[in-house]
């Protein structure tokens, strides 16, 4: 077990590939919970979140061939992620974003806005803000702010080049604290 | 469902053999198959591009440009159009399988766009000096069938104009000049001219006008003597339908 921990995600999916699929639970153990944090700024109904979260491990193992160990494992999980969520939100033309109970201090440190309201009242507006700024917007945000994905990450993840995540997320940014300005 | 029991249940469902990986071989067919498609895209890119710059340097097109503003409409019924749709349709094919390629989302899109549109049009301009274009042209016109592929894409070069005319001069007479063309002999009528020629149209010369076609008829309004090397595509075509004759001066 404590030589497994020491393996790298790309070690482990190059054994699996190879020799032992049961390694394939180590995987699972790594991304459950962040997988879970991700999808459910998305998914809001916990069954449904579970049936996508199955998906994608099962989608992700199937295809470990296509998966090049000289890059980062985990941005291409979260992108098999992504797109999933992607079409789930599509299945049900759902818009809504839901944060955990204290991610809208990520919004609220990172981007100066000094709320003075509620704490409860300032979680419904940063979600009702999320919400109402553009999909391309959005989903840099998410990644940057909740699941602290680097810049190059986000990239791999939503296939964008590095300099246009930078810029999508400063004016998401900016789009954002003006609609919490507002309210 | 807790943190363990998706994990049972994916890995049941995995060492029970219900789901199994992708073999690698699918994942090396798909990347090559993509690869190939994009480099076959590129390749006949070039190829149309080089094809189109060729038929207008080669063919009558152009030059009815030069009879300003009333050559245009020859100039239009003239044009490669099949030659340069098919050419941006490969383009844009190249353009999408780049956009599905692994690397492609590092750089703005919009450069990768104009580098790849860059390069296909250097490289159809290098190629216009291979020869290549002239063997298609001498290909499509053979009854060999890997050459008559390229003959409904070659073919508009040499088809009827109804607003322009192109052909070597066979017979002149009062008010009127007959002249061969790739397809047939063309009676062209010049007691409508609105400009003078510099040179009169001689037997033997090869010749532009604009004008329209009535009937069997061509009713020039302006007509040109033309160096026949400017127009290689029409004098091979003449050629190719009533042999090189060769004309005694008057």
């Amino acid at each position: 077990m404590a030589v497994l921990a020491k393996l790298t995600d790309e070690q482990i999916v190059e054994a699996v590939r190879l020799r032992d699929k049961e390694l394939y639970s180590e995987i699972i153990r790594r991304y459950q919970a962040k997988l879970t944090h991700y999808l459910r700024k998305f998914i809001g109904n916990q069954d449904e979140l579970e049936d996508v979260l199955q998906v994608v491990f099962i989608k992700t193992y199937r295809n470990l061939y296509g998966f090049d160990t000289a890059k980062r494992f985990s941005s291409w999980i979260y992108r098999i992620a992504h797109n999933e969520a992607v079409n789930q939100i599509k299945k049900y033309s759902r818009k809504a974003i839901s944060l955990d109970e204290n991610e809208w201090e990520l919004i609220d440190d990172k981007m100066d806005v000094n709320e003075k309201t509620d704490a409860s009242l300032f979680k419904a507006k940063v979600e009702r803000g999320l919400t109402m700024i553009s999909k391309k917007y959005r989903d840099p945000i998410v990644l940057y702010f909740f699941e602290q994905k680097t810049y190059e990450e986000i990239s791999d993840i939503l296939r964008l080049p590095r300099n246009t995540v930078g810029t999508l997320i400063m004016r998401g940014k900016g789009m954002l604290r003006g609609i919490l300005a507002e309210d | 469902m807790s943190n363990n029991e998706l994990e049972k249940k994916v890995m049941s469902e995995i060492t029970s053999g219900r789901i199994k990986l992708r073999s690698k071989y699918i994942f090396f067919a798909e990347k090559l198959g993509l690869g190939s498609a994009f480099v076959l895209s590129v390749l006949l890119a070039v190829l149309f591009f080089n094809l189109a710059l060729f038929y207008l340097k080669a063919s009558d097109n152009l030059s009815y440009l030069s009879f300003g503003s009333r050559g245009v409409l020859a100039f239009l019924g003239s044009f490669p159009y099949l030659l340069i749709v098919s050419m941006v349709v490969f383009i844009f094919l190249a353009g999408l399988l780049l956009k599905r390629s692994d690397v492609s989302y590092k750089k703005p899109f919009g450069y990768l766009a104009l580098g790849l549109v860059g390069f296909i049009m250097l490289s159809g301009s290098v190629m216009a000096f291979s020869g290549i274009p002239e063997r298609i042209e001498r290909e499509s016109y053979s009854q060999r069938p890997s050459g008559r592929i390229f003959r409904p894409f070659m073919r508009h070069g040499l088809g009827e104009r109804r607003r322009g005319v192109a052909g070597r001069v066979v017979e002149t007479g009062d008010g009127y000049i007959n002249i061969q063309t790739p397809r047939s002999v063309v009676k062209v009528v010049l007691s409508a001219l609105q400009n003078q020629p510099s040179e009169m149209p001689a037997t033997g010369k090869f010749v532009t006008a604009i004008g329209e076609k009535k009937g069997d008829v061509f009713m020039a309004l302006n007509i040109r003597v033309m160096n026949e090397r400017d127009l290689p595509m029409i004098r091979r075509g003449v050629h190719r339908r009533f042999g090189e004759v060769r004309f005694r001066r008057p």
